[in-house]
């Protein structure tokens, strides 16, 4: 027999831990690889739009997942080292030297964390298409096809090496200790945190509302004070939110929410364990609320949108809406009636308004190559759409009297129209012509299926024919609206909408936010138009299917029945994306807190013991493992789900000042997300109680 | 054979100091068995700390065979904790993934190999503690007596020169510490072991030739029996009823 021999057996007891240590760093692994992967796939790249909010927020909550995993593979290797150090410190007082010591453990630390990395990246792969074809059962669509660029696993491979490092670092801390009594009693060591007073819980719910407040306004004010663009470094202003939740989960920790002044021995076991193992219970609970505040940013994404869309559509006025410009030969109302024949339906209430496009004025930033940028006027400064006071009329059956020489804005009731529509007075320009015509800002009038990325305004009758004269046919267009009455109808209009995206010509293939005005300016002043160099303004007529194509394409039709019966393929990637990096959020807070409840059984079996010895019940024991738990899971998700969900109620708020019936609506399908996100935590604290008192025999 | 002189040593807290050996003297001789004992906070298991080499202390000299224990690298402490010194502890710091006879064999094992001298000897020490039976047995099934002679038989399975025991029998019921006191007397008279046990139990102390008494960090008293065991064990009572009564 010789020190292989030893190790060898000694690494046979220590199987418990080894496994809880392979576990944690499989779990990382195969979380960050999965969202790595994700992150980079081509699927996603095509449909998230390059420096779009979507992919930020994508990077952003991988920014989070990230320090959640390498917080947790700290935790879990000195977690694993801890049970160590009692063999190590044993054979260390029985004379064996560190030189001695050092290649087993290092050769079991690096066995350890490098095939346990190595095979949470390779679970990483199939839990991503698991997840996604699981995903793809829900929602069928083309753009689903997942495929994957096996070069982001390099990145994976860096967090492979991280987890390794650590470890090493991690032995070697341990190995490197002198005070071999302390090596020996290292399992029992407490590590009781800082105690402040109790104004610490307040303070830090103060902080995280300064810190919500000013970092979400601080990219306002940066733009407004410097006329700069904000660099990431503005971000910083979020820190007190950080520092805020630290302290929160200090006073949870140390001093607990609930004072009961009957009995301030209530709870005091349960306290005390808490709080002597204090650093390690805040540092998860920091770490866990994050991922459950990350969780819910990511979850929110799908009620909103999903709720948005359901109020906006439901709000229309008519079935089926489509414009298109005169240069263009789309279906006619005959053939459009035949069409809905072969499918059983009957058109009725036809109604169809003319428009024009014309150039509007305005002040725009203009940006410096320093990332600086200053305000310029511009008379042709972008493309807007006008009807006249009678078309309006005749098509909404309203009375409105637009004086000469003033317009109106089209909104809906909740005053959706495009967020940068012009509210000011105007100075409108004919492309053709050049002609100019001043107009009066005079207000709103409603009408919900004239808004959309480009603004409507309607025009005095004698202005609008005025300024019309000259309009060559692709700056003129048509609006048709109708019901229909039948059964088939998303039949019906699919087929329509086909049809009527292949009468289109080529010249009409750019998406909403291509403004024609824009660049023909651009050109004018010798500069090339920025959409026409830029991947974002690139849709095809020949792929309508699309989502970029549905949800950009300047003359996407509104169809009721297409919008409400293909809202999930449309944004299928959008949701599914989101949806992805939920469950990989909460997966991970679930795993980090239930091998904190692990570490509490592990750490504080001696205690029930000698609760047991004194007399302790079954009943009282359960009743201190259930505490122990609930802090545990309990605080990361009502704190992380309350943050989040004030954070999005003041983010809709600061938007324009009010909260809209669309918004509402989103976050009450939010409160409701996030009542069932507790009942999932819920299920998972349930399952560790029981785990936890199987293991400290108390069942 | 252990020479200590002037032994300090003090923890700290912050930056508060607190001392516990106080400038401690003392010798123990070749084949000799002593106890030290005192009240909780004296300083006896810090006292048998610095002598095993387990914490660094701050001023005075430990002498072992002639050695001076202090200064030393990593690697020569660990040849002496190995080859010079034994140990016995309270919870028997048994590793418990090994067997009884795999457990008393590991300093064997540490040194570099077991040989057949080792396994001869290791056979010898099982059968002088009566520990056959239990031998390829784990220290989870075995009672805390027996833990405690397979530690008292893996103390002495390198000769050391010295057998150090920090409160061997606290962790024990009667009979069975007298089963391991009776260990450390086999141990001396059979081996020739020389040992230094630090113990609060007086029935224990009674065994030893003499012992040192130590209050806040100072020897108070040294006591050597001279005669039988049980008026020795009434004569450790007297000084203890007497250290607890200058308080």
């Amino acid at each position: 027999m010789n020190m292989k021999d030893i190790e060898r057996k000694l690494r046979h007891v220590g199987y418990k831990q080894a496994k809880l240590y392979f576990f944690c760093n499989l779990i990382a692994l195969m979380i960050i690889t999965a969202y790595i992967l994700l992150m980079k796939s081509p699927t996603i790249l095509t449909i998230l739009p390059e420096g779009g909010d979507s992919r930020r927020q994508m990077y952003m909550i991988f920014a989070l997942t990230l320090f959640g995993c390498v917080v947790f593979t700290i935790y879990s290797a000195s977690l694993f080292f801890r049970k160590k150090t009692r063999q190590i410190g044993i054979l260390m007082a029985l004379g064996a030297s560190k030189k001695q010591l050092i290649p087993g453990v290092f050769r079991e630390v690096l066995t350890l964390s490098s095939l346990s990395s190595l095979a949470g990246m390779l679970a990483g792969i199939p839990l991503i298409y698991f997840l996604w074809n699981s995903f793809q059962l829900l929602v069928e669509s083309s753009e689903m096809t997942l495929h994957l660029d096996y070069t982001a696993l390099f990145l994976s491979g860096l967090f492979i090496l991280l987890v390794i490092v650590i470890s090493c670092f991690t032995a070697n801390y341990y190995l490197s200790r002198t005070n071999i009594i302390d090596v020996i009693q290292e399992e029992h060591r407490n590590e009781p945190v800082k105690k402040l007073g109790k104004w610490c819980g307040p303070l830090g719910l103060l902080l995280i509302l300064i810190g919500a407040i000013l970092g979400y306004s601080a990219p306002e004010i940066w733009l407004n004070i410097f006329h700069r663009y904000p660099s990431a470094f503005v971000n910083i202003f979020y820190a007190p939110v950080f520092v805020g939740l630290y302290l929160v989960m200090l006073h949870t920790v140390v001093h607990g929410w609930h004072f009961d002044r009957k009995n301030p021995y209530h709870n005091i076991i349960s306290r005390s364990m808490m709080k002597f193992q204090g650093k390690q219970t805040v540092n998860n609970l920091l770490v866990s609320t994050v991922l459950i505040a990350g969780a819910c940013f990511a979850i929110f994404y799908i009620p909103m949108l999903a709720t948005g869309q359901l109020v906006s559509v439901s709000g229309w006025e008519f079935d089926y809406m489509y414009d298109y410009r005169l240069d263009q030969t789309v279906p006619s109302q005959t053939e459009i009636e035949k069409l809905a024949a072969s499918h059983n339906l009957k058109l009725k209430d036809w109604k169809e308004i003319p428009y024009i496009t014309l150039a509007q004025d305005g002040e725009t930033q203009v940006e410096e190559e320093d990332q600086s940028f200053h305000y310029e006027y511009q008379q042709l400064l972008e493309e807007t759409k006008y009807v006249s006071e009678t078309a309006f009329n005749q098509l909404t059956g309203q009375t409105l009297d637009i004086l000469s020489g003033t317009f109106r804005l089209i909104t809906d009731k909740d005053d959706n129209a495009a967020m940068y529509a012009k509210r000011s007075d105007s100075v409108l320009t004919n492309m053709n012509t050049r002609k100019t015509l001043s107009v009066t800002y005079e207000g709103l009038a409603y009408f919900s299926m004239l808004t959309g990325k480009v603004p409507y305004y309607i025009l005095d009758d004698k202005d609008y024919a005025e300024i019309s004269q000259g309009l060559s046919s692709d700056w003129m267009g048509s609006a048709h609206f109708f019901n229909a009455d039948g059964e088939d109808i998303y039949a019906f209009a699919d087929e329509f909408f086909h049809t009527f995206v292949k009468s289109f010509g080529p010249e009409c293939e750019y998406p909403a936010y291509y403004d024609r005005v824009n660049k023909i300016a651009a050109n004018e002043h010798g500069e090339i138009y920025w959409g026409d160099t830029d991947d974002m303004t690139k849709i095809s007529l020949s792929m309508p299917d699309t989502s970029d194509f549905r949800a950009y394409w300047a003359f996407m039709p509104k169809f009721r029945s297409l919008n409400m019966n293909d809202f999930m393929n449309t944004f299928a990637v959008y949701l599914m994306t989101f949806l992805f990096i939920f469950i990989v959020c909460v997966t991970t807070a679930c795993v980090i807190c239930y091998t904190r409840c692990q570490t509490i059984a592990i750490n504080n079996r001696y205690i029930f013991d000698d609760l047991k010895r004194l007399g302790a019940s079954p009943a009282f024991s359960n009743r201190e493992v259930r505490i122990q738990c609930k802090r545990v899971y309990h605080t990361p998700a009502v704190v992380g789900m309350t943050m989040m969900f004030l954070l999005y109620f003041m983010i809709m708020y600061a938007n324009d000042g009010r909260i809209s019936i669309p918004e509402l609506a989103g976050m009450a399908a939010c409160a409701f997300v996030l009542v069932l996100i507790m009942l999932l935590i819920y299920l998972v604290y349930r399952k560790t109680v029981t785990i936890m008192r199987r293991e400290l025999n108390l069942i | 054979m252990l020479y200590v002189k002037n032994l300090r040593k003090s923890y700290y807290i912050g930056k508060t100091e607190y001392p516990v050996l106080k400038g401690v003297n003392l010798h123990v001789a070749q084949g000799e068995f002593v106890a030290v004992m005192g009240p909780s906070g004296s300083g006896k298991t810090t006292l048998l700390n610095c002598i095993s080499c387990y914490i660094p202390y701050d001023n005075g000299v430990i002498a072992l065979g002639g050695q001076k224990l202090g200064n030393m690298d990593d690697t020569t402490l660990a040849k002496i904790r190995n080859e010079k010194l034994g140990f016995v502890f309270q919870d028997f710091m048994l590793l418990d993934g090994l067997t009884i006879r795999e457990n008393i064999l590991i300093p064997r094992i540490i040194k570099g190999s077991v040989g057949k001298d080792g396994e001869n000897l290791a056979d010898q020490l099982i059968r002088l503690f009566g520990i056959e039976h239990i031998q390829n047995k784990y220290p989870a099934e075995v009672s805390g007596g027996e833990r405690q002679r397979t530690a008292v038989a893996r103390s002495l399975i390198n000769n050391p020169l010295l057998l150090l025991a920090d409160e061997p029998t606290g962790n024990l019921d009667s009979k069975a510490s007298r089963n391991v006191i009776e260990s450390f007397e086999e141990a001396r008279t059979q081996l020739g072991a020389t040992i230094f046990m630090v113990t609060h139990d007086a029935f224990s102390a009674s065994f030893c030739d003499r012992v040192i008494f130590l209050k806040d960090g100072l020897i108070y008293k040294q006591l050597e029996k001279h005669s039988d065991r049980s008026i020795f064990h009434s004569q450790l009572l007297d000084t203890l009823k007497e250290m607890s009564g200058n308080d």
